[in-house]
């Protein structure tokens, strides 16, 4: 038999081939990378540019290293993907819900809906949204004054947001947190009195208003720890003057495009994943709840929705971390996330090879803990018997 | 277990010897494909030599080959240009791109390939990936708006050619905004164009003033669009570009932009570290370009002047003998004596080219960009600090 058939010869000449192209192919990247001078040591340099301040953030940028820029930017694309995440659940509920209502209105509008914005590219609605945004709202020079609380304007929705006080003992900056990690203990009371109330409820079939007690404990504990301290948070008052906001929180118009955007187009596709999940539940399910006089509310939320929800965490992952990669479009409407701020320091910088390895690693470890805590969900709520 | 079918087993080892040959073939195609080819032995004989005596850390930035052989035998001119902004570099309703730069494209087309429509127009609108274009040789040349910077100079991989316009950072602003410096923008919400020079000066100077500012940074043409509707109190760009974006507009007496000029920026062609010759024929067509305006050589006149040369320079500008005996000290081995009468008689001289593109948008007179020495039909009056440096470096 001649050497190039037999099948030991061809094995050797097969991996040995592959062998040398993969050898080929790292070699060509190594020398690649050596020309290019690959470190990251320019991010330590300083970033000599300024974004747009976000909440919690505020920076000037003139002295702070790229790498502090760089964070903001991840700390903006971050408030997107979480708001984002948010809304576009509730939408998808909601939504969901709607589209298997006996109600013939409700269920086209919601269908309407998602057929529109599921097939529609984001990109475009984005853009809309933004367009919208500036085009359709009043020059700030019109603002348009709701009762002296809210002003809405192309520059963005200006509306009250607490903010730490002195109060009336004179309280320093950190007085603020004493009342938060207040709030967080008495929070954890009421999560184990109501804990213990279920349980008793379970045991003796004597209901024992569990849910009430917990938002009780709550409330009265917050507001007499708020009156003890001296209330240590006031509620800021944005204004107009000239054509600035002052105080308050603004929500920028870039911000809210790049959200609304990616909250309409994943609403759509979580409200197909409940309405599946739902319409995937045994028919025996409603029957036995209106077989036991539950209401058609009762019946959603204590039967239906339950084991629905359970089910479709996997698919709804999913879309969750379309929401992280999809927030990238923040390209195309101003909005200073990540990528943008990666790109600005490219451009001074160079080194674009490093700078999207950054990049890509930000948005996969953003990737991989929304995968984990939707896991840690997902294991939560399929154990039985919880 | 159950050994997979010879037939099943076949069929692996098939795709694994399929996939190993693709492989192969892409990495050696990639290596050796005919328009690289030249560069890649370049790359790798200066790799040898340099790895013999220096760490390999440090062979960024020497020689890459000589872009002006590698234009010659592809018979084309790879010109990475904006595409998204009116005056300098534009592409119209019908796929054309024209414009200021473009002109420069043309001009060292015509003058090294004899032809000023052997030019690829490759698009380096987006700032922030326009040097890796060129230091990936995407593309022979930047003419792009670029500032000429010691940092871009120093750390990346591009060197500056002679520049072809002055500008500085302005501010647009609307006329009944009452803005009328930058000591009225506290607070103020400004477009910054994102990926450029204008962040950093516009950050460094509210820093010198002591204002605090809200930037929105985006693209180019999308923080202007922004601008018109209102989003900012200010826009931010280089004048020339300010100018390009308010002329277009139908209301473009409601803004106005400020006197105040924050920065330098003298926009030059781009091209790799390292490349002497190719950058000695981008400059000198530069310089060749406002010589003809000084000297008074047009496109409409320049075949008549190389038909019968009025003087020596004239003759060695243009490349022709004078009075029967040759008097031309240009050129190199690839390129002819003619290349700047080629390219005068392709675009016109500096003057031509600035009022057929720019013209009344941005005014010329006792600007920088007028010549240093104007001709004395065009003489004018220029204010104290006020005049042009356009100055050509001499022919001979």
């Amino acid at each position: 038999m001649p050497l190039f058939y037999r099948r030991g010869f061809r094995r050797l000449l097969q991996q040995g081939l592959y062998v040398a192209a993969t050898g080929l192919l790292f070699w060509y990247i190594y020398d690649a990378l050596n020309l290019r001078e690959f470190g990251f040591g320019f991010l330590s340099d300083p970033a000599a540019f300024k974004v747009a301040n976000q909440w919690l953030i505020d920076i000037d940028g003139v002295t702070n290293s790229r790498i502090t820029m760089y964070l903001v930017g991840v700390w903006a694309s971050l408030r997107v993907v979480f708001v984002a995440i948010l809304l576009s659940t509730v939408v998808g509920i909601v939504v969901g819900v709607s589209r298997l209502s006996s109600n013939w209105l409700v269920a086209r509008m919601a269908m309407l809906y998602v057929e529109v914005f599921r097939n529609t590219p984001l990109l475009v609605q984005v853009v809309l949204v933004y367009a919208i945004f500036l085009v359709g709202a009043p020059i700030i020079q019109e603002v348009l004054n709701i009762g002296d609380f809210a002003f809405v304007s192309n520059r963005g929705v200006a509306i009250p947001w607490p903010v730490p006080d002195a109060g009336l003992w004179g309280l320093p900056d950190w007085g603020v947190g004493v009342w938060v990690a207040l709030l967080i203990a008495i929070g954890a009371v009421a999560m184990t009195v109501r804990r213990q109330r279920q349980d008793r409820e379970r045991a003796t079939g004597q209901p024992q208003y569990g849910n009430r007690w917990a938002f009780g404990i709550f409330a009265v504990g917050a507001l007499v720890t708020f009156i003890v301290l001296g209330l240590p948070v006031s509620i800021d008052r944005p204004y107009v003057e000239g054509t600035r906001y002052l105080e308050g929180m603004v929500i920028r118009p870039e911000f809210a495009a790049l959200t609304i955007g990616l909250t309409l187009y994943t609403g759509a596709f979580n409200a197909e994943i409940v309405r599946g999940s739902i319409q995937a539940l045994p028919r025996g399910q409603t029957e036995a709840a209106n077989a036991v006089g539950l209401s058609a509310y009762q019946r959603m939320t204590l039967i239906i929705l339950p084991q629905a929800l359970r089910q479709m965490i996997p698919s709804i992952t999913n879309q969750y971390l379309n929401v992280n990669k999809n927030s990238s479009l923040a390209y195309a409407v101003l909005y200073d996330d990540l990528f943008r701020v990666a790109g600005i320091i490219q451009n001074k910088a160079g080194h674009a090879l490093e700078m999207f390895f950054v990049i890509i690693v930000t948005y996969m470890l953003i990737s991989l803990v929304i995968s984990a805590v939707m896991n840690l969900v997902n294991a939560r709520v399929t154990r039985v018997g919880v | 277990m159950r050994l997979p079918s010879l037939k099943g087993r076949r069929l692996v080892s098939a795709l694994l010897f399929a996939g190993a040959a693709l492989v192969a073939g892409a990495v050696i195609g990639a290596c050796t494909s005919d328009e690289d080819q030249q560069q890649a032995q370049a790359v790798e004989q200066q790799t040898q030599q340099q790895d013999q005596d220096q760490p390999a850390a440090q062979v960024s930035g020497e020689p890459r080959g000589n872009t002006l052989q590698l234009i010659m035998d592809r018979g084309m001119l790879k010109c990475g240009v904006k595409q998204t902004q009116p005056l300098f570099g534009n592409r119209d309703e019908d796929g054309n791109v024209t414009g200021f730069d473009i002109e420069f494209c043309k001009a060292i087309a015509a003058a090294v390939l004899k032809d000023a429509d052997a030019v690829e127009y490759i698009d380096a609108s987006d700032a922030s990936t326009r040097f890796e274009l060129l230091a990936d040789g995407q593309i022979d040349i930047l003419i792009r708006t670029t500032t000429i910077t010691s940092s871009r100079d120093m750390e990346l991989d591009v060197d500056f050619a002679q520049t072809t316009f002055y500008t500085g950072q302005g501010f647009a602003v609307r006329k009944d905004s009452g803005i009328n410096s930058t000591r009225d923008m506290a607070n103020a919400a400004i477009c910054v164009q994102t990926g450029t020079t204008t962040e950093q000066n516009v950050a460094d100077h509210f820093t010198d003033i002591g204002l605090d500012y809200e930037p929105t940074g985006g693209l180019s043409q999308d923080v202007a669009a922004a601008f018109f509707e209102g989003r900012c109190d200010v826009l931010t760009a280089d004048a020339s570009d300010l100018a390009s974006r308010i002329v277009v507009r139908d209301n473009a007496d409601d803004y106005k932009i400020l006197p105040q000029i924050i920065s330098k920026e003298p926009l030059a062609p781009g091209v790799r570290d390292y490349d002497s010759d190719w950058k000695d024929v981008v400059n000198w067509v530069v310089h060749g370009l406002i010589r003809a305006e000084e000297i008074g050589l047009t496109q409409a006149n320049v075949a008549a002047n190389a038909a019968n040369p009025p003087n020596t320079e004239v003759a060695r500008l243009l490349g022709v003998p004078f009075e029967g005996g040759s008097v031309s000290t240009l050129g190199f081995e690839v390129v002819d004596a003619q290349f700047i009468q080629r390219a005068i008689a392709a675009v016109g001289n500096y003057g031509e080219i600035y009022d057929r593109e720019i013209g009344d948008a941005i005014p010329r007179d006792c600007t920088l960009n007028a010549l240093a020495r104007p001709l004395p039909s065009e003489a004018v009056d220029c204010g104290p600090g006020e005049g042009g440096i356009m100055y050509a470096l001499p022919y001979r």
